[in-house]
């Protein structure tokens, strides 16, 4: 039997480690990816760089069309802003700032013609993603899907 | 006290004890030997080790060896080599080997539902909205059923 127990420890064991490998939710850099989405009634499409959220959003939006016509990864200090140009003369200003409990404060401001229209703080879940919506464009609406990841 | 002799080597001595000389070299150091008491020694001390030497040999020779058995023993050897001892990798016994195995299985698999648990399942919206400030009035904030994914509207008019 003392062989069952040595086994049954190291069975513990390989457990303990796999705890233990599970990396620590650091204050490194902040990896952000921002989708740029056209969403619009037109023609059925749906872009293949957004089958990760398409389903989520199809459950909230009845837009038929999804295109993406932008992808930007951001490797983010804390506190130090990042710009993304939008269209329509408007432009992403992205901020982390901190995290808490595995999420990651962002300050997120929306500019057009260099004038603040939206505003938002955010605790966003490590590994995930937010998307705001709304602005106009080309007889649809800008949908800008935020991913946050600290590296 | 013996004077040592210069006129053999100990070789030549203990080739002679050995029988190993040509006739004539024999019989020179034959005569050589009564006269001198170095040599005389020498020779004795090499016989007594040779003497020794053959005893034993014939002890040995004595001794019989069983060929059948021996072969027996080397099959039994060759057999054991080639069989895979699989009831004693890790250190595992046959004996209750399922048990363990199962054992480790069950371990290994509630390791992996509390890791899913913990590390896979989402806690909560994708997103906490602290505030939203905007020259709008309509804003909407939805979270998903699927996935919890957090999605903030607002109207730009």
């Amino acid at each position: 039997m003392g062989k069952f127990i040595k086994i049954c420890l190291s069975g513990c064991l390989i457990f303990a480690l796999c705890f233990v490998s599970v990396p620590a939710f650091g204050k490194g850099q902040v990896m952000t990816r921002v989708k740029v989405i056209h969403a619009s009634t037109g023609q059925n499409y749906l872009d293949p760089g957004l089958r990760d959220i398409i389903s989520e959003l199809e459950t909230v939006f009845k837009y038929t069309s999804y295109k993406l016509l932008k992808e930007k990864n951001l490797n983010q200090s804390f506190n130090r802003q990042s710009r993304v140009n939008l269209p329509g003369k408007r432009t992403l200003v992205i901020m982390p700032l901190d995290t808490n409990d595995n999420r990651i404060r962002y300050q997120i401001n929306i500019l057009k013609n260099k004038n603040s229209v939206f505003q938002t703080r955010i605790l966003l879940r490590n590994n995930s993603s937010i998307t705001i919506g709304g602005p106009k464009f080309n007889n649809g609406y800008l949908l800008f899907n935020i991913a946050g990841a600290v590296q | 006290m013996k004077t040592k002799c210069s006129k053999y080597t100990s070789e030549e001595i203990s080739r002679f004890v050995d029988n190993e000389l040509f006739e004539d070299q024999y019989k020179t150091l034959a005569q050589h030997i009564e006269q001198c008491p170095h040599c005389s020694e020498l020779s004795n001390q090499y016989k007594t080790l040779s003497t020794v030497f053959n005893n034993h040999v014939h002890e040995k020779e004595n001794l019989k060896i069983d060929k059948a058995l021996l072969e027996q023993k080397f099959d039994r050897v060759m057999q054991n080599h080639e069989k895979i001892p699989w009831g004693n990798i890790f250190g595992f016994s046959k004996k209750y080997i399922l048990v363990k195995l199962t054992s480790i299985a069950m371990i290994s698999l509630i390791s992996l539902f509390i890791l899913q648990k913990a590390l896979f399942t989402p806690t909560g919206p994708s997103a906490i909205v602290k505030y939203v400030d905007t020259d709008y009035s309509s804003v909407m904030i939805i979270e998903t059923q699927k996935e919890q994914h957090t999605i903030i509207w607002f109207n730009e008019t």
